[in-house]
Protein backbone atom coordinates (compact mmCIF):
# COMPACT_ATOMS: atom_id res chain seq x y z
CA UNK A 1 0.00 0.00 0.00
CA UNK A 2 1.58 3.29 -1.03
CA UNK A 3 1.71 6.34 1.39
CA UNK A 4 -0.71 8.15 -0.95
CA UNK A 5 -3.16 5.70 -0.68
CA UNK A 6 -2.80 5.35 3.34
CA UNK A 7 -3.29 8.93 3.76
CA UNK A 8 -6.27 8.91 1.55
CA UNK A 9 -7.92 6.39 3.56
CA UNK A 10 -6.85 7.98 6.74
CA UNK A 11 -8.33 11.20 5.84
CA UNK A 12 -11.72 9.42 4.50
CA UNK A 13 -12.51 6.99 7.51
CA UNK A 14 -11.36 10.42 9.76
CA UNK A 15 -13.74 12.61 8.06
CA UNK A 16 -16.28 10.13 7.96
CA UNK A 17 -15.94 8.95 11.35
CA UNK A 18 -16.76 12.86 12.74
CA UNK A 19 -19.73 13.09 10.45
CA UNK A 20 -18.87 14.08 7.92
CA UNK A 21 -21.21 13.06 4.73
CA UNK A 22 -19.72 10.24 3.28
CA UNK A 23 -19.59 11.20 -0.37
CA UNK A 24 -17.39 14.56 1.16
CA UNK A 25 -15.06 12.21 2.88
CA UNK A 26 -14.51 10.29 0.00
CA UNK A 27 -14.04 13.18 -2.25
CA UNK A 28 -11.58 15.08 0.12
CA UNK A 29 -9.70 11.32 0.26
CA UNK A 30 -9.41 11.78 -3.16
CA UNK A 31 -8.02 14.92 -3.45
CA UNK A 32 -5.63 14.42 -0.73
CA UNK A 33 -4.21 11.39 -2.88
CA UNK A 34 -4.03 12.83 -6.06
CA UNK A 35 -2.33 15.99 -4.65
CA UNK A 36 0.63 13.44 -3.12
CA UNK A 37 1.04 11.42 -6.29
CA UNK A 38 1.59 14.45 -7.72
CA UNK A 39 -2.00 13.61 -10.49
CA UNK A 40 -3.82 16.32 -12.11
CA UNK A 41 -6.54 17.25 -9.21
CA UNK A 42 -9.16 17.37 -12.03
CA UNK A 43 -9.10 13.72 -12.16
CA UNK A 44 -11.86 13.69 -9.67
CA UNK A 45 -14.11 16.02 -10.94
CA UNK A 46 -13.31 13.61 -14.40
CA UNK A 47 -13.97 10.47 -13.08
CA UNK A 48 -17.54 11.48 -10.87
CA UNK A 49 -18.82 13.13 -14.01
CA UNK A 50 -18.36 10.89 -16.84
CA UNK A 51 -19.36 8.13 -13.90
CA UNK A 52 -22.78 9.55 -13.38
CA UNK A 53 -23.39 11.19 -17.27
CA UNK A 54 -22.21 7.43 -19.05
CA UNK A 55 -24.38 4.91 -16.93
CA UNK A 56 -27.66 4.60 -18.38
CA UNK A 57 -28.29 1.83 -15.77
CA UNK A 58 -28.47 4.14 -12.91
CA UNK A 59 -30.94 5.93 -14.44
CA UNK A 60 -33.07 3.19 -12.75
CA UNK A 61 -31.95 4.51 -9.27
CA UNK A 62 -33.75 8.24 -9.37
CA UNK A 63 -36.60 6.31 -11.34
CA UNK A 64 -37.40 4.00 -8.45
CA UNK A 65 -37.29 6.30 -6.51
CA UNK A 66 -40.09 8.49 -7.97
CA UNK A 67 -42.10 5.41 -8.42
CA UNK A 68 -41.94 4.41 -4.98
CA UNK A 69 -42.68 8.11 -3.93
CA UNK A 70 -45.77 8.55 -5.98
CA UNK A 71 -46.65 4.98 -4.98
CA UNK A 72 -46.75 6.21 -0.68
CA UNK A 73 -48.36 9.74 -1.70
CA UNK A 74 -50.88 8.45 -4.23
CA UNK A 75 -52.78 6.22 -1.88
CA UNK A 76 -51.62 3.45 -3.88
CA UNK A 77 -49.55 1.54 -1.15
CA UNK A 78 -52.82 2.33 1.42
CA UNK A 79 -55.01 0.37 -1.01
CA UNK A 80 -52.55 -2.21 -1.27
CA UNK A 81 -52.61 -2.87 2.30
CA UNK A 82 -56.47 -2.98 2.56
CA UNK A 83 -56.51 -5.52 0.36
CA UNK A 84 -54.17 -7.84 2.38
CA UNK A 85 -55.90 -6.97 5.13
CA UNK A 86 -58.91 -8.67 3.93
CA UNK A 87 -56.95 -11.50 2.52
CA UNK A 88 -54.86 -12.79 5.45
CA UNK A 89 -55.94 -10.58 8.33
CA UNK A 90 -58.22 -13.56 9.03
CA UNK A 91 -55.39 -16.08 10.70
CA UNK A 92 -54.16 -15.85 14.19
CA UNK A 93 -51.37 -13.04 13.95
CA UNK A 94 -53.29 -11.81 11.19
CA UNK A 95 -51.91 -8.35 10.84
CA UNK A 96 -48.12 -9.31 11.42
CA UNK A 97 -48.97 -11.28 8.64
CA UNK A 98 -50.64 -8.72 6.55
CA UNK A 99 -47.66 -6.63 7.44
CA UNK A 100 -45.04 -9.00 5.68
CA UNK A 101 -47.49 -9.96 2.72
CA UNK A 102 -48.01 -6.60 2.36
CA UNK A 103 -44.33 -6.00 1.78
CA UNK A 104 -43.96 -8.89 -0.34
CA UNK A 105 -46.24 -7.39 -3.04
CA UNK A 106 -44.78 -4.05 -2.35
CA UNK A 107 -41.39 -5.11 -2.77
CA UNK A 108 -42.76 -6.31 -6.81
CA UNK A 109 -42.92 -2.16 -7.45
CA UNK A 110 -40.83 -0.99 -4.92
CA UNK A 111 -36.98 -1.03 -4.82
CA UNK A 112 -36.68 0.77 -2.02
CA UNK A 113 -36.56 -1.02 1.78
CA UNK A 114 -37.01 3.02 3.11
CA UNK A 115 -39.91 3.68 0.97
CA UNK A 116 -42.25 0.52 2.49
CA UNK A 117 -41.05 1.13 5.33
CA UNK A 118 -42.16 5.03 5.28
CA UNK A 119 -45.04 3.89 3.01
CA UNK A 120 -47.27 0.96 4.12
CA UNK A 121 -44.87 0.38 7.18
CA UNK A 122 -46.76 3.84 8.90
CA UNK A 123 -50.04 2.51 7.69
CA UNK A 124 -50.45 -0.45 9.34
CA UNK A 125 -48.59 0.06 12.43
CA UNK A 126 -51.16 2.51 12.89
CA UNK A 127 -54.12 -0.14 12.39
CA UNK A 128 -51.45 -3.03 14.51
CA UNK A 129 -51.73 -0.43 17.66
CA UNK A 130 -55.57 0.04 17.87
CA UNK A 131 -57.13 -1.54 20.65
CA UNK A 132 -53.47 -3.24 22.19
CA UNK A 133 -53.87 -6.04 20.55
CA UNK A 134 -49.95 -5.68 19.70
CA UNK A 135 -47.29 -3.94 21.50
CA UNK A 136 -46.05 -0.59 19.78
CA UNK A 137 -42.73 -2.22 19.84
CA UNK A 138 -44.35 -5.66 18.17
CA UNK A 139 -45.78 -3.36 15.30
CA UNK A 140 -42.66 -1.06 14.64
CA UNK A 141 -40.33 -4.43 14.55
CA UNK A 142 -41.90 -6.63 12.14
CA UNK A 143 -42.45 -3.60 9.82
CA UNK A 144 -38.82 -2.77 9.39
CA UNK A 145 -37.83 -6.81 9.23
CA UNK A 146 -40.42 -7.25 6.42
CA UNK A 147 -39.45 -3.97 4.68
CA UNK A 148 -35.74 -5.88 4.11
CA UNK A 149 -37.71 -7.80 1.51
CA UNK A 150 -38.18 -5.07 -0.55
CA UNK A 151 -35.10 -4.23 -2.67
CA UNK A 152 -34.76 -8.40 -2.82
CA UNK A 153 -37.73 -9.21 -4.57
CA UNK A 154 -37.07 -7.09 -8.07
CA UNK A 155 -37.19 -4.50 -8.69
CA UNK A 156 -34.26 -3.49 -6.38
CA UNK A 157 -32.17 0.38 -5.83
CA UNK A 158 -29.14 -2.26 -4.65
CA UNK A 159 -28.86 -4.65 -6.86
CA UNK A 160 -28.68 -1.68 -9.62
CA UNK A 161 -25.74 -0.63 -7.67
CA UNK A 162 -24.61 -3.54 -7.36
CA UNK A 163 -24.69 -4.55 -11.03
CA UNK A 164 -23.00 -1.17 -11.60
CA UNK A 165 -19.55 -1.88 -9.54
CA UNK A 166 -19.35 -5.70 -10.23
CA UNK A 167 -20.51 -5.34 -14.20
CA UNK A 168 -23.25 -8.42 -13.40
CA UNK A 169 -26.53 -8.57 -15.64
CA UNK A 170 -29.02 -6.61 -13.31
CA UNK A 171 -31.79 -9.28 -15.28
CA UNK A 172 -30.36 -12.06 -13.54
CA UNK A 173 -29.71 -10.10 -10.25
CA UNK A 174 -33.14 -9.90 -10.23
CA UNK A 175 -34.46 -12.57 -10.95
CA UNK A 176 -32.45 -13.98 -8.80
CA UNK A 177 -33.75 -11.92 -5.98
CA UNK A 178 -37.26 -13.71 -6.22
CA UNK A 179 -36.46 -16.89 -4.29
CA UNK A 180 -34.36 -15.38 -1.95
CA UNK A 181 -37.08 -12.88 -0.97
CA UNK A 182 -40.33 -15.17 -1.01
CA UNK A 183 -38.28 -17.23 1.82
CA UNK A 184 -37.38 -14.31 4.03
CA UNK A 185 -41.31 -13.86 3.86
CA UNK A 186 -41.70 -17.26 4.77
CA UNK A 187 -39.20 -17.21 8.04
CA UNK A 188 -41.06 -14.24 8.75
CA UNK A 189 -43.72 -15.33 8.62
CA UNK A 190 -43.52 -18.07 11.03
CA UNK A 191 -41.90 -16.72 13.20
CA UNK A 192 -44.94 -13.93 13.34
CA UNK A 193 -47.23 -17.09 13.68
CA UNK A 194 -44.69 -18.75 16.31
CA UNK A 195 -44.98 -15.70 18.39
CA UNK A 196 -48.47 -14.70 18.29
CA UNK A 197 -49.17 -18.31 19.28
CA UNK A 198 -46.71 -18.23 22.34
CA UNK A 199 -47.82 -14.64 23.64
CA UNK A 200 -51.50 -15.29 22.98
CA UNK A 201 -52.26 -12.49 21.07
CA UNK A 202 -56.11 -11.91 20.68
CA UNK A 203 -57.02 -12.15 16.72
CA UNK A 204 -58.08 -9.42 14.70
CA UNK A 205 -61.38 -8.08 13.18
CA UNK A 206 -61.97 -10.35 10.14
CA UNK A 207 -62.97 -8.79 6.80
CA UNK A 208 -66.87 -10.25 5.63
CA UNK A 209 -65.47 -12.56 2.99
CA UNK A 210 -68.50 -10.73 0.87
CA UNK A 211 -66.06 -7.18 0.81
CA UNK A 212 -63.42 -9.28 -0.86
CA UNK A 213 -64.32 -8.74 -4.43
CA UNK A 214 -64.61 -4.78 -3.83
CA UNK A 215 -61.28 -4.47 -2.00
CA UNK A 216 -59.76 -6.65 -4.46
CA UNK A 217 -61.55 -4.53 -7.36
CA UNK A 218 -60.02 -1.55 -5.90
CA UNK A 219 -56.27 -3.20 -5.23
CA UNK A 220 -56.19 -4.23 -9.14
CA UNK A 221 -55.13 -1.24 -10.95
CA UNK A 222 -52.12 -1.21 -8.23
CA UNK A 223 -51.79 -5.22 -8.52
CA UNK A 224 -51.37 -4.79 -11.88
CA UNK A 225 -47.78 -3.25 -10.93
CA UNK A 226 -45.44 -6.12 -10.68
CA UNK A 227 -46.87 -7.94 -13.08
CA UNK A 228 -45.83 -5.37 -15.97
CA UNK A 229 -42.54 -4.40 -14.51
CA UNK A 230 -41.60 -8.61 -14.54
CA UNK A 231 -43.56 -8.55 -17.79
CA UNK A 232 -41.82 -5.82 -19.62
CA UNK A 233 -38.18 -6.96 -18.27
CA UNK A 234 -38.90 -11.19 -18.24
CA UNK A 235 -40.93 -10.43 -21.43
CA UNK A 236 -38.04 -8.73 -23.24
CA UNK A 237 -39.68 -5.95 -24.45
CA UNK A 238 -37.70 -3.19 -21.77
CA UNK A 239 -34.79 -2.89 -19.65
CA UNK A 240 -34.72 -3.13 -16.33
CA UNK A 241 -34.12 0.88 -16.70
CA UNK A 242 -37.26 1.33 -18.89
CA UNK A 243 -39.45 -1.15 -16.42
CA UNK A 244 -38.53 1.59 -13.47
CA UNK A 245 -39.16 4.55 -15.97
CA UNK A 246 -42.67 2.65 -16.92
CA UNK A 247 -43.10 2.19 -12.99
CA UNK A 248 -43.05 5.45 -12.45
CA UNK A 249 -45.22 6.66 -15.29
CA UNK A 250 -47.57 4.20 -14.03
CA UNK A 251 -47.59 4.78 -10.44
CA UNK A 252 -48.65 8.79 -11.78
CA UNK A 253 -51.35 7.83 -14.05
CA UNK A 254 -53.26 5.80 -11.78
CA UNK A 255 -52.54 8.15 -8.31
CA UNK A 256 -53.62 11.48 -10.47
CA UNK A 257 -56.19 10.14 -12.68
CA UNK A 258 -57.81 6.70 -11.14
CA UNK A 259 -57.73 6.78 -7.49
CA UNK A 260 -57.31 11.13 -8.22
CA UNK A 261 -55.56 11.53 -4.86
CA UNK A 262 -52.58 13.97 -6.42
CA UNK A 263 -52.65 17.76 -6.48
CA UNK A 264 -49.49 20.09 -8.26
CA UNK A 265 -48.64 20.84 -4.62
CA UNK A 266 -47.88 17.55 -4.31
CA UNK A 267 -46.69 16.20 -6.84
CA UNK A 268 -43.75 19.31 -6.31
CA UNK A 269 -43.37 18.19 -2.98
CA UNK A 270 -42.85 14.54 -3.99
CA UNK A 271 -40.46 15.53 -6.69
CA UNK A 272 -38.49 17.20 -4.45
CA UNK A 273 -38.23 14.53 -1.65
CA UNK A 274 -37.05 12.96 -5.20
CA UNK A 275 -34.59 15.28 -5.54
CA UNK A 276 -33.11 15.02 -2.24
CA UNK A 277 -33.24 11.42 -1.86
CA UNK A 278 -31.36 10.94 -5.59
CA UNK A 279 -29.40 13.37 -5.20
CA UNK A 280 -27.63 12.03 -2.17
CA UNK A 281 -27.74 9.13 -2.87
CA UNK A 282 -26.25 9.94 -6.73
CA UNK A 283 -23.76 11.55 -4.34
CA UNK A 284 -22.05 8.86 -3.09
CA UNK A 285 -21.92 7.25 -6.56
CA UNK A 286 -19.72 9.59 -7.79
CA UNK A 287 -17.72 9.23 -4.72
CA UNK A 288 -17.35 5.25 -5.08
CA UNK A 289 -16.84 6.19 -8.39
CA UNK A 290 -13.45 7.99 -8.14
CA UNK A 291 -12.81 5.68 -4.72
CA UNK A 292 -12.99 2.87 -7.21
CA UNK A 293 -10.66 4.17 -9.80
CA UNK A 294 -8.14 4.91 -6.78
CA UNK A 295 -8.19 1.34 -5.69
CA UNK A 296 -8.44 0.20 -8.95
CA UNK A 297 -5.18 1.86 -9.99
CA UNK A 298 -3.71 0.65 -6.67
CA UNK A 299 -4.70 -2.79 -8.02
CA UNK A 300 -6.19 -3.40 -4.40
CA UNK A 301 -8.90 -6.15 -5.73
CA UNK A 302 -6.22 -8.42 -7.62
CA UNK A 303 -4.31 -8.37 -4.67
CA UNK A 304 -6.50 -9.50 -2.62
CA UNK A 305 -7.69 -11.97 -5.03
CA UNK A 306 -3.90 -13.09 -4.82
CA UNK A 307 -3.81 -13.25 -1.45
CA UNK A 308 -7.17 -15.20 -0.84
CA UNK A 309 -6.22 -17.81 -3.93
CA UNK A 310 -2.63 -18.13 -2.29
CA UNK A 311 -4.08 -18.79 1.03
CA UNK A 312 -6.06 -21.44 -0.41
CA UNK A 313 -8.95 -20.17 1.11
CA UNK A 314 -12.17 -22.32 0.38
CA UNK A 315 -14.99 -20.85 -1.31
CA UNK A 316 -17.58 -21.66 1.48
CA UNK A 317 -14.75 -19.63 4.13
CA UNK A 318 -14.98 -17.06 1.96
CA UNK A 319 -18.53 -16.09 1.68
CA UNK A 320 -19.16 -17.00 5.78
CA UNK A 321 -15.94 -14.12 6.32
CA UNK A 322 -17.35 -11.88 4.05
CA UNK A 323 -20.58 -11.89 5.14
CA UNK A 324 -19.58 -11.73 9.06
CA UNK A 325 -17.67 -9.05 8.14
CA UNK A 326 -20.79 -7.14 6.28
CA UNK A 327 -22.96 -7.58 8.92
CA UNK A 328 -20.61 -5.99 11.49
CA UNK A 329 -20.42 -3.25 9.17
CA UNK A 330 -24.24 -3.36 8.63
CA UNK A 331 -24.16 -2.61 12.03
CA UNK A 332 -22.44 0.65 11.98
CA UNK A 333 -22.90 1.72 8.07
CA UNK A 334 -25.43 2.33 5.57
CA UNK A 335 -26.23 0.17 3.08
CA UNK A 336 -25.47 2.18 0.03
CA UNK A 337 -21.85 2.96 1.47
CA UNK A 338 -21.23 -0.81 1.68
CA UNK A 339 -22.51 -1.87 -1.69
CA UNK A 340 -20.90 0.94 -3.37
CA UNK A 341 -17.26 0.80 -1.31
CA UNK A 342 -16.52 -2.06 0.41
CA UNK A 343 -18.00 -4.95 -1.64
CA UNK A 344 -15.91 -4.20 -4.84
CA UNK A 345 -13.07 -5.12 -2.91
CA UNK A 346 -14.20 -8.32 -2.95
CA UNK A 347 -15.99 -8.47 -6.20
CA UNK A 348 -12.71 -9.86 -7.82
CA UNK A 349 -11.63 -12.22 -5.12
CA UNK A 350 -15.71 -13.91 -5.55
CA UNK A 351 -15.02 -14.71 -9.09
CA UNK A 352 -10.96 -15.85 -8.62
CA UNK A 353 -12.35 -18.51 -6.01
CA UNK A 354 -15.13 -19.48 -8.70
CA UNK A 355 -17.84 -18.08 -6.69
CA UNK A 356 -20.82 -17.01 -8.97
CA UNK A 357 -21.03 -13.13 -9.22
CA UNK A 358 -25.00 -13.03 -9.13
CA UNK A 359 -25.04 -15.59 -6.18
CA UNK A 360 -22.85 -13.39 -4.40
CA UNK A 361 -24.46 -10.47 -5.40
CA UNK A 362 -27.74 -11.63 -3.96
CA UNK A 363 -26.44 -12.98 -1.09
CA UNK A 364 -24.85 -9.44 -0.09
CA UNK A 365 -27.66 -7.02 -0.82
CA UNK A 366 -29.93 -9.18 1.97
CA UNK A 367 -27.54 -9.17 4.38
CA UNK A 368 -27.17 -5.50 3.49
CA UNK A 369 -30.30 -5.61 4.04
CA UNK A 370 -30.44 -7.07 7.05
CA UNK A 371 -28.11 -4.62 8.30
CA UNK A 372 -30.55 -1.79 7.69
CA UNK A 373 -32.62 -3.44 10.96
CA UNK A 374 -29.51 -3.87 13.51
CA UNK A 375 -28.73 -1.08 15.75
CA UNK A 376 -27.15 0.83 16.73
CA UNK A 377 -27.28 2.45 13.11
CA UNK A 378 -30.27 0.58 11.17
CA UNK A 379 -31.74 3.15 9.09
CA UNK A 380 -35.09 1.13 8.97
CA UNK A 381 -35.13 1.76 12.93
CA UNK A 382 -34.47 5.62 12.40
CA UNK A 383 -37.33 5.77 9.55
CA UNK A 384 -39.95 3.80 11.62
CA UNK A 385 -38.93 6.35 14.65
CA UNK A 386 -39.17 9.13 12.78
CA UNK A 387 -42.37 8.47 11.12
CA UNK A 388 -43.95 6.78 14.12
CA UNK A 389 -42.38 8.37 17.30
CA UNK A 390 -41.90 4.74 18.41
CA UNK A 391 -39.28 4.59 20.79
CA UNK A 392 -36.23 3.59 19.58
CA UNK A 393 -35.37 0.93 22.22
CA UNK A 394 -38.60 -0.53 22.03
CA UNK A 395 -38.20 -1.76 18.63
CA UNK A 396 -34.79 -2.91 19.12
CA UNK A 397 -35.90 -5.40 21.75
CA UNK A 398 -39.00 -6.78 19.80
CA UNK A 399 -36.59 -7.18 16.35
CA UNK A 400 -34.01 -9.80 17.87
CA UNK A 401 -36.29 -12.71 17.09
CA UNK A 402 -37.10 -11.75 13.18
CA UNK A 403 -33.19 -10.58 12.93
CA UNK A 404 -32.54 -14.18 13.69
CA UNK A 405 -35.36 -15.78 11.71
CA UNK A 406 -33.71 -13.39 8.73
CA UNK A 407 -29.97 -14.31 9.48
CA UNK A 408 -31.35 -18.05 9.00
CA UNK A 409 -32.67 -17.46 5.52
CA UNK A 410 -29.21 -15.74 4.98
CA UNK A 411 -27.50 -18.93 6.27
CA UNK A 412 -29.89 -20.66 3.52
CA UNK A 413 -28.39 -18.74 0.63
CA UNK A 414 -25.04 -18.91 1.73
CA UNK A 415 -25.12 -22.85 2.07
CA UNK A 416 -27.33 -23.16 -1.16
CA UNK A 417 -26.85 -20.89 -4.15
CA UNK A 418 -29.33 -23.10 -6.26
CA UNK A 419 -32.38 -21.20 -3.83
CA UNK A 420 -30.42 -17.86 -5.52
CA UNK A 421 -29.40 -19.13 -9.07
CA UNK A 422 -32.50 -21.33 -9.94
CA UNK A 423 -34.46 -18.81 -11.39
CA UNK A 424 -31.98 -16.86 -13.44
CA UNK A 425 -30.84 -20.24 -15.00
CA UNK A 426 -34.51 -20.84 -16.11
CA UNK A 427 -34.39 -18.09 -17.91
CA UNK A 428 -31.02 -18.58 -19.86
CA UNK A 429 -28.22 -18.07 -16.92
CA UNK A 430 -25.13 -20.15 -17.26
CA UNK A 431 -23.29 -19.12 -13.94
CA UNK B 1 -32.78 38.16 5.90
CA UNK B 2 -34.19 34.60 6.87
CA UNK B 3 -37.13 35.04 4.78
CA UNK B 4 -35.33 35.89 1.72
CA UNK B 5 -32.76 33.28 2.03
CA UNK B 6 -35.68 31.12 1.77
CA UNK B 7 -37.32 32.36 -1.21
CA UNK B 8 -34.05 31.42 -2.77
CA UNK B 9 -34.21 28.11 -1.33
CA UNK B 10 -37.65 27.33 -2.74
CA UNK B 11 -36.28 28.76 -5.79
CA UNK B 12 -33.24 26.54 -5.95
CA UNK B 13 -35.73 23.99 -4.66
CA UNK B 14 -37.90 24.71 -8.13
CA UNK B 15 -34.42 24.27 -10.33
CA UNK B 16 -34.23 20.60 -8.72
CA UNK B 17 -37.76 19.79 -9.29
CA UNK B 18 -37.73 20.63 -13.27
CA UNK B 19 -34.44 19.09 -13.77
CA UNK B 20 -35.69 15.32 -11.95
CA UNK B 21 -39.30 16.54 -13.95
CA UNK B 22 -37.38 16.11 -17.03
CA UNK B 23 -35.07 13.68 -16.76
CA UNK B 24 -38.13 11.77 -16.34
CA UNK B 25 -40.56 13.02 -18.67
CA UNK B 26 -37.47 12.90 -21.47
CA UNK B 27 -37.26 9.14 -20.65
CA UNK B 28 -40.89 8.59 -20.86
CA UNK B 29 -40.63 10.26 -24.24
CA UNK B 30 -37.99 7.71 -25.30
CA UNK B 31 -39.87 4.67 -24.09
CA UNK B 32 -43.35 5.93 -25.95
CA UNK B 33 -41.36 6.80 -28.93
CA UNK B 34 -39.58 3.72 -28.98
CA UNK B 35 -42.11 1.26 -27.96
CA UNK B 36 -45.73 2.82 -28.79
CA UNK B 37 -44.62 4.98 -32.27
CA UNK B 38 -42.10 2.53 -33.40
CA UNK B 39 -39.78 5.68 -34.10
CA UNK B 40 -37.20 5.96 -31.96
CA UNK B 41 -35.66 9.36 -30.79
CA UNK B 42 -32.26 10.18 -30.80
CA UNK B 43 -32.01 13.04 -28.16
CA UNK B 44 -34.40 11.85 -25.52
CA UNK B 45 -31.32 9.45 -23.63
CA UNK B 46 -28.96 11.94 -24.11
CA UNK B 47 -31.10 14.49 -22.19
CA UNK B 48 -32.28 12.48 -19.34
CA UNK B 49 -28.18 11.59 -18.42
CA UNK B 50 -27.42 15.23 -18.60
CA UNK B 51 -30.80 16.31 -16.43
CA UNK B 52 -29.76 13.03 -14.24
CA UNK B 53 -26.17 14.72 -13.66
CA UNK B 54 -27.48 18.11 -13.35
CA UNK B 55 -29.76 16.91 -10.76
CA UNK B 56 -27.70 15.17 -8.65
CA UNK B 57 -24.93 18.37 -8.36
CA UNK B 58 -27.69 21.19 -8.22
CA UNK B 59 -29.09 19.31 -5.53
CA UNK B 60 -26.56 18.28 -3.65
CA UNK B 61 -25.19 21.73 -3.52
CA UNK B 62 -28.24 23.72 -3.31
CA UNK B 63 -30.81 21.55 -2.44
CA UNK B 64 -29.37 19.03 0.45
CA UNK B 65 -28.98 20.20 4.01
CA UNK B 66 -26.06 18.79 5.72
CA UNK B 67 -28.17 16.10 7.74
CA UNK B 68 -29.52 15.24 4.48
CA UNK B 69 -26.54 13.78 3.20
CA UNK B 70 -25.39 10.17 4.18
CA UNK B 71 -23.50 10.02 6.57
CA UNK B 72 -21.99 8.27 9.63
CA UNK B 73 -23.53 10.46 12.63
CA UNK B 74 -23.25 7.69 15.54
CA UNK B 75 -19.81 9.56 17.07
CA UNK B 76 -21.32 13.32 16.04
CA UNK B 77 -24.36 13.05 17.53
CA UNK B 78 -23.28 11.46 21.00
CA UNK B 79 -20.26 13.56 21.73
CA UNK B 80 -20.58 16.92 23.96
CA UNK B 81 -21.60 20.13 22.34
CA UNK B 82 -17.88 21.58 22.47
CA UNK B 83 -16.26 18.28 20.65
CA UNK B 84 -19.29 18.30 18.24
CA UNK B 85 -18.30 22.09 17.31
CA UNK B 86 -14.61 20.50 16.79
CA UNK B 87 -15.91 18.32 14.46
CA UNK B 88 -18.11 20.26 12.73
CA UNK B 89 -14.96 22.47 12.23
CA UNK B 90 -12.66 20.16 10.78
CA UNK B 91 -15.25 18.39 8.49
CA UNK B 92 -16.20 21.74 7.10
CA UNK B 93 -12.96 23.69 6.58
CA UNK B 94 -11.42 19.66 5.33
CA UNK B 95 -14.43 20.42 3.04
CA UNK B 96 -13.52 23.66 1.68
CA UNK B 97 -9.90 23.26 1.40
CA UNK B 98 -9.72 20.47 -0.46
CA UNK B 99 -12.17 21.96 -2.85
CA UNK B 100 -10.41 25.08 -3.10
CA UNK B 101 -7.36 23.17 -4.11
CA UNK B 102 -8.78 21.06 -6.63
CA UNK B 103 -11.00 24.19 -8.32
CA UNK B 104 -8.35 25.50 -10.88
CA UNK B 105 -7.54 21.76 -12.15
CA UNK B 106 -11.50 21.18 -12.26
CA UNK B 107 -11.70 24.44 -14.06
CA UNK B 108 -9.21 23.35 -16.62
CA UNK B 109 -10.73 20.37 -17.29
CA UNK B 110 -13.79 21.76 -17.98
CA UNK B 111 -13.24 24.82 -20.50
CA UNK B 112 -10.58 21.97 -22.19
CA UNK B 113 -14.08 20.38 -23.15
CA UNK B 114 -15.02 23.73 -24.81
CA UNK B 115 -13.72 21.62 -27.79
CA UNK B 116 -16.01 18.35 -27.18
CA UNK B 117 -19.07 17.87 -27.91
CA UNK B 118 -21.86 15.54 -26.75
CA UNK B 119 -23.16 12.64 -29.04
CA UNK B 120 -26.55 13.67 -30.08
CA UNK B 121 -27.43 17.35 -29.08
CA UNK B 122 -24.02 18.35 -30.00
CA UNK B 123 -23.62 20.18 -26.93
CA UNK B 124 -20.50 21.56 -26.10
CA UNK B 125 -19.31 19.34 -22.88
CA UNK B 126 -17.94 22.15 -20.93
CA UNK B 127 -21.65 23.00 -19.85
CA UNK B 128 -22.75 19.69 -19.34
CA UNK B 129 -20.25 19.25 -16.66
CA UNK B 130 -20.10 22.70 -15.70
CA UNK B 131 -22.68 21.98 -13.22
CA UNK B 132 -19.73 20.20 -11.36
CA UNK B 133 -17.91 23.58 -11.16
CA UNK B 134 -21.15 24.83 -9.79
CA UNK B 135 -20.89 22.28 -7.14
CA UNK B 136 -17.45 22.79 -5.97
CA UNK B 137 -18.37 27.20 -5.39
CA UNK B 138 -21.85 26.05 -3.78
CA UNK B 139 -20.37 23.44 -1.58
CA UNK B 140 -17.21 26.09 -0.46
CA UNK B 141 -20.27 28.66 0.34
CA UNK B 142 -22.11 26.40 2.21
CA UNK B 143 -19.75 24.98 3.89
CA UNK B 144 -18.30 28.17 4.93
CA UNK B 145 -21.80 29.66 5.86
CA UNK B 146 -21.38 26.36 8.34
CA UNK B 147 -18.34 27.41 9.25
CA UNK B 148 -19.46 30.92 10.58
CA UNK B 149 -22.43 29.58 12.05
CA UNK B 150 -20.06 26.77 14.37
CA UNK B 151 -18.06 29.74 14.90
CA UNK B 152 -20.56 32.01 16.62
CA UNK B 153 -21.83 29.06 18.28
CA UNK B 154 -25.25 28.95 16.39
CA UNK B 155 -25.25 25.52 15.13
CA UNK B 156 -28.77 23.92 15.57
CA UNK B 157 -28.42 20.55 17.96
CA UNK B 158 -28.26 17.82 15.92
CA UNK B 159 -32.01 15.46 15.50
CA UNK B 160 -32.23 12.42 13.84
CA UNK B 161 -34.82 13.18 11.47
CA UNK B 162 -36.75 10.75 9.10
CA UNK B 163 -33.83 9.34 6.89
CA UNK B 164 -34.25 10.48 2.87
CA UNK B 165 -36.40 7.82 1.08
CA UNK B 166 -33.29 5.63 -0.63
Amino acid sequence: MTLAFTLCLVTLFGLAAIGTPIAHSIIVGAIVYLAIKGQDLGIAAEQISYGLYDSFVLLAVPLFIVAANIMNAGAISERLLRFCVGVVGRFKGGLGHVNIVSSLIFSGMSGSAVADAAGIGKVIIGMMTQGNRYSRGYAAAITAASATIGPIIPPSIPMVLYALVSDTSIGYLFLGGIVPGLLMGAVLMAMNAYISHKRGFAADEVVPIREIPALTARAFPALLMPIILLYGIYGGATTPTEAAAVAAAYALVLAAFFYRSLSIRTLRDIMLDSVKSSASVGLVIGGALILNYIVASENIPTLLANQMVGMEISPMAFLLGVNLLLLLLGCILDATTIILVIIPLFVVSARALGIDLVHFGVVVVVNCMIGLITPPYGVLLFVINGTTGIPLIEIIREIVPFLIALLFALALLIFFPSLVLWMPMMFGYVG
Amino acid sequence: MRTRLDWWQARADDVAVALLTAMFVAFVVQITARYVINYPLPWTLELSLTTWLWTVFWGSALCLRNRDHIAFDMIYNHVRPGLRRVFGAISALAIIVAMLASLPATWDWVSFLTIKKSATLRIPLAYVFSLFLLFMVGTIVIYTLRLRKIWRNELEEPQREAAPKR
